[in-house]
């Protein structure tokens, strides 16, 4: 008898470590937020309001690591804690160089460890813990504090609603993505800025020979590569329509504009293995002359590389539908607010402020000033280089403004035609057979 | 004897429990989720064996595999090997021997991430070390990371990493055989390459088995250099890559679990054949 209490009693505290090892995060919160309350409250003078109540924010962003907006976000949320002494702010970042950031974000959501708030894709990317339920429309509350809705330009509203009219997360500036040129070495060189399609073959041809890169982009991560050749070739129509009908020819062409390039030596001997961090660096090295990225890359420029370069839209393959004005851009990403923080009466109404003070007027323009991207409201951005303008430049005067195609697709699908990119450009595989297994990717994924 | 077995299992009871919840469970789940289709995190549609029918026909499955084997096989070689002919050198020098153990233990110390890092320097077509050092020399720069040689060349890092971590296991199984084997054969009059081969490496046959075994199951983990270096590009997908791939990018977990799947029965496969070839009688001493 006595043995097995004993034993019981041993099992049990083993079981009492592994629980209390395991909940050890929630207890702590618990003991933080509870134990102030006790202490400090009542001992303050009766006549005064009671200090508000600590509160702890997670804020999930990709603000972070080599972000050049960084440092402009930082200060966004100092401000906020400034004036809030009671909020503590965990600045949650991860880069958003790669994917990882993605499956960060979804594994919190799913699993019950959701950020108060997610500054995350809109989009495709954002379905399931949309669907699930996870963050809530943000209508209501933007219908009631009209000051702050009037702040975000209306149009930017329009653009990240849900086909149902609901909107799910405000976004702070948007991107575009094109093709940066390095003018001083086309100009050292007297080649012609590749401004349509035979000036883009005729300047690679020209680098080749001399040894400079001529495009520096990498064949896995051929995010960039893959949207423009879409876009231009097949038309905004037709990328929008990704690959839900039959699939349009002119996808194929577009891929195949991408072999002849190759073949005249366009990208990097080694883009099969670099990713896009070293497709940048060889860009602002100077070691090439032509980059497709998104209007982010500015931030890594170096200002003597900001001034040799300009940014114009990815010409059309011969016979592409595009107009040769067609730019990939939008607003991307926004602020998603978590059901489970709107739900905690202790949380919810300075979430609520905090998101409205990340998406004020003033923040907007905080954020837009450092990253170069279009803001999404009415404010003047000062003292931007003039790759930045020309950025803008080139945004106003586009016949069409479409958000990239890998929005519109599952990822599974995206990194199908992506893994197909190689054996396209050294001809192992035919532009077709990428789409048609894409294709069938999506249709499984349906 | 009967309170033996509950101290028994008392003390087994924690580690069975660590070992359900971070093994076992997973491994049951990825199973369960091999028959599902998923869609992201949210949505899940059982698909009976169309994960499984998918993997049979999926060529980029079969050229991971390959691609481990071929791992495998500079592993086994070079890494045991190299582990092998220190130990033996280390072994048998008079002073010094603390100095080269800590050398060569030291690359397992530095993260596996860092040393990719510190390859992608080297291995760079446009500034890396060796090709600048070509272009000094007035060569040709090379393509380390071709479609050729990235294997081979990611091969490189994954041996050297390792490499000391076997040698540390044989130099201390060397150092458990008994002195009077030596002294005896220092009186029949066998030195030098001879002791090795016909003492040395016989005595500690073992722990080679135990480290072939370690080496092989150990490829199957390989991960990082693989990513950092070539993103699984130009041939160098191999099966971790590949399971990442799938279940964390395209995050069909679905699929990805039954590429997990895969790689379990194929460890599991490759050890007991291992275990198969090298039986041998145990020597005692």
């Amino acid at each position: 008898m006595g043995k097995k209490s004993k034993m019981l009693m041993a099992l049990s505290l083993v079981f009492v470590l592994i629980l209390s090892a395991c909940g050890s995060n929630n207890g702590n919160k618990g003991a933080a937020t509870n134990a102030p309350k006790e202490t400090n409250a009542p001992t303050t003078e009766a006549t005064k309001e009671p200090a508000p109540e600590p509160v702890k924010l997670r804020v999930f962003s990709t603000f972070g690591g080599t972000d050049p907006a960084k440092e402009a976000f930082e200060k966004v949320l100092k401000q906020f804690t400034d004036a809030h002494p009671n909020v503590t702010i965990d600045n949650d970042v991860m880069s958003a160089n790669d994917d990882g950031f993605r499956t960060k974000v979804n594994t919190d959501m799913n699993s019950g460890n959701e950020a108060d708030l997610t500054f995350y894709f809109i989009g495709k990317d954002a379905e399931g813990f949309v669907n699930a339920g996870k963050v809530v429309p943000l209508n209501d509350i933007l219908d009631s504090d009209s000051a702050w809705k009037d702040g975000i330009n209306p149009a930017v509203l329009e653009l990240v609603k849900q086909p149902d009219g609901k909107i799910m997360s405000i976004p702070v500036t948007g991107y575009y993505e094109g093709m940066f040129v390095n003018k001083k070495l086309f100009a050292d060189n007297n080649i012609e800025l590749p401004t349509d399609w035979d000036k883009l073959e005729a300047a690679v041809k020209a680098f080749a020979a001399k040894g400079i890169i001529p495009i520096s982009a990498p064949f896995d991560q051929s995010h960039y590569l893959i949207e423009h050749s879409i876009l231009t070739a097949a038309g905004p129509e037709s990328q929008s329509k990704a690959l839900t009908g039959d699939i349009d020819p002119n996808w194929e062409l577009g891929l195949n504009g991408l072999k002849k390039l190759y073949e005249l030596g366009a990208f990097p001997k080694d883009a099969a293995t670099i990713d896009l961090g070293m497709a940048q660096n060889y860009y602002y090295e100077g070691l090439a002359a032509m980059l497709i990225e998104g209007s982010w890359a500015i931030g890594g420029m170096s200002p003597e590389v900001k001034d040799n370069s300009t940014v114009i839209p990815y010409p059309v393959v011969p016979g592409g539908k595009g107009s040769g004005n067609d730019i990939v851009g939008g607003f991307g990403s926004g602020f998603y607010l978590a059901q489970k923080t709107f739900d905690d009466a202790k949380k919810k109404d300075t979430a609520i402020a905090l998101l409205k003070h990340l998406t004020s007027k003033t923040s907007i323009q905080t954020i837009a000033q450092s990253n170069g991207g279009s803001p999404a409201a009415d404010v003047e951005i000062t003292g931007q280089p003039q790759v930045a303008l020309d950025g803008f430049a080139m945004v106003s005067k586009a016949n069409s403004i479409s958000s990239a195609v890998d929005g519109k697709m599952s990822p599974e699908t995206f990194t199908t035609i992506r893994s197909f990119i190689k054996p396209i450009v050294t001809g192992e595989k035919t532009a077709k057979e990428a789409l048609e297994a894409a294709k069938k990717i999506e249709d499984a994924n349906k | 004897m009967k309170g033996d077995k509950k101290y028994i299992f008392l003390f087994l009871f924690p580690a069975a429990v660590l070992m359900s919840i971070f093994i076992y469970y997973p491994f049951l789940k990825s199973i369960y989720l091999s028959f599902f289709r998923t869609k992201g995190f949210f949505e899940k549609k059982f698909v009976g064996f169309e994960n499984y029918k998918r993997m049979f026909s999926d060529d980029l499955l079969g050229a991971a595999t390959l691609n481990t084997l071929e791992i495998m096989l500079y592993v086994v070689i070079f890494q045991v090997g190299f582990a092998l002919v220190l130990a033996v050198m280390v072994d048998s020098i008079k002073w010094g021997k603390a100095f080269y153990r800590t050398v060569f233990f030291f690359p397992i110390v530095i993260s596996g991430a860092a040393i990719s890092l510190m390859f992608v320097l080297i291995y760079n077509y446009q500034f890396g070390l060796l090709n600048s050092a070509l272009s000094n020399f007035g060569m040709d720069k090379v393509l380390w990371l071709s479609e050729t040689s990235a294997l081979k060349a990611i091969a490189v890092p994954t041996v050297w990493h390792y490499v000391g971590f076997y040698f540390i296991l044989f130099l201390t199984a060397m150092s458990k055989i008994p002195s009077d084997f030596y002294e005896a054969a220092k009186i029949e009059g066998i030195s030098g390459f001879k002791k090795t081969v016909y003492l040395t490496i016989p005595l500690i046959m073992s722990d080679i088995k135990v480290v072939i075994i370690l080496a092989i199951t150990g490829t199957l983990k390989v991960f990082d250099f693989i990513w950092i270096l070539a993103r699984g590009q130009n041939g160098t997908e191999v099966l971790g890559t590949y399971m990442y791939k799938k279940a964390m990018i395209d995050l069909n977990f679905g699929y990805g679990s039954t590429i997990a799947v895969y790689i379990v029965v194929f460890g599991v496969l490759l050890s007991v054949l291992t275990n198969r070839l090298l039986k041998k009688e145990e020597v005692t001493y």
